[in-house]
C-alpha cells in the first residue's frame, strides 16, 4: 500500500473535525466580520463572474484576497 | 435592517427549509460546501450556487423573503433575468449567489456529482469546489487550496467517513 502524502498534524485535524458532528461543524466554522466596501450595500449583482472579479480587483481592499 | 449574523447550522436548516419549499435548485458551493463535508476551516458567507433560470430566480425571491432577506422588486428583477453573481447583505446572514462559478460547465453536471448531506444539504463534490477555487484563483483560494486537496486526499483514503 502507498504511503500516503497527507501530512501527519493535518491527518490528526482531520481526523478530529470527522468526529464533530454538522451542527458543531456549521456553528464553530462561520464567522462574521465586516467586509469593507462589500458589505456596504444591501446588494449587488453582476452581468459575468469576470464583471464581479474586475469589480472586487478594482475596489476592495487588497488585503481581503478577493483578488 | 436586522443585525446580520454568522451562518449556522440552525440558519442552514431554515435555507435548507425555505428553498425546499419554494422548490429552489441549488448547490452549496465554495468553503461553505467542503464545511459539510468536515473540512476544518472558517468561513465567513453562505455560497450557493443556483440553476439560473427565470422560474429558480422567482422561487430563490420568495425563499429569501421567507428567510428575512429584504429582496426589493430590483433585485428580485435581476435574479429573474438572470446575473452570474449576487450577493445579499440585508438579512439575516450573508449569502453570495453565485449562478456561475469559475471552473463548473453547467448546473446540472454539478447537481449528479453532488451529495445531499444529512438528507437535506445539496453539496457540489469537493472536487467541483476544488476545481472552482482553482479557476477562480484569487489570493484567498490560493491560500486554502493547500489543504482543501489534503482534505479530498484524506477523504478519499477513508471512504468509511461519515459525510453527515
Amino acid at each position: 500500500m502507498s504511503q500516503s502524502r497527507i501530512d501527519p498534524e493535518l491527518r490528526k485535524e482531520f481526523d478530529a473535525a470527522m468526529r464533530r458532528t454538522l451542527k458543531q461543524r456549521l456553528d464553530y466554522s462561520f464567522i462574521h466580520t465586516h467586509k469593507p466596501v462589500m458589505d456596504e450595500a444591501p446588494w449587488r449583482s453582476f452581468e459575468t463572474t469576470a464583471a464581479y472579479r474586475k469589480w472586487c480587483a478594482e475596489n476592495l481592499p487588497s488585503w481581503l484576497g478577493y483578488a | 435592517m436586522p443585525e446580520p449574523r454568522a451562518f449556522s447550522f440552525r440558519l442552514g436548516e431554515e435555507l435548507a427549509a425555505a428553498f425546499a419549499k419554494h422548490r429552489v435548485e441549488y448547490l452549496f458551493i465554495g468553503k461553505a460546501g467542503a464545511i459539510f463535508y468536515g473540512f476544518p476551516d472558517t468561513t465567513q458567507d453562505a455560497d450557493v450556487f443556483p440553476l439560473k433560470s427565470p422560474d429558480n430566480g422567482r422561487h430563490i425571491a420568495a425563499a429569501l423573503r421567507e428567510l428575512g432577506f429584504s429582496v426589493d422588486e430590483r433585485l428580485e428583477a435581476e435574479l429573474i433575468r438572470g446575473k452570474d453573481f449576487v450577493q445579499v447583505r440585508e438579512g439575516p446572514f450573508d449569502v453570495d449567489l453565485i449562478f456561475a462559478p469559475d471552473g463548473i460547465e453547467t448546473f446540472e453536471g454539478a447537481k449528479q456529482r453532488s451529495t445531499l448531506v444529512d438528507g437535506r444539504f445539496p453539496v457540489a463534490s469537493l472536487d467541483d469546489i476544488i476545481k472552482s477555487k482553482k479557476a477562480a484563483n484569487r489570493a484567498k483560494d490560493r491560500e486554502s487550496l493547500p489543504r482543501l486537496e489534503a482534505f479530498l486526499q484524506y477523504l478519499r483514503e477513508k471512504p468509511d467517513v461519515s459525510s453527515t
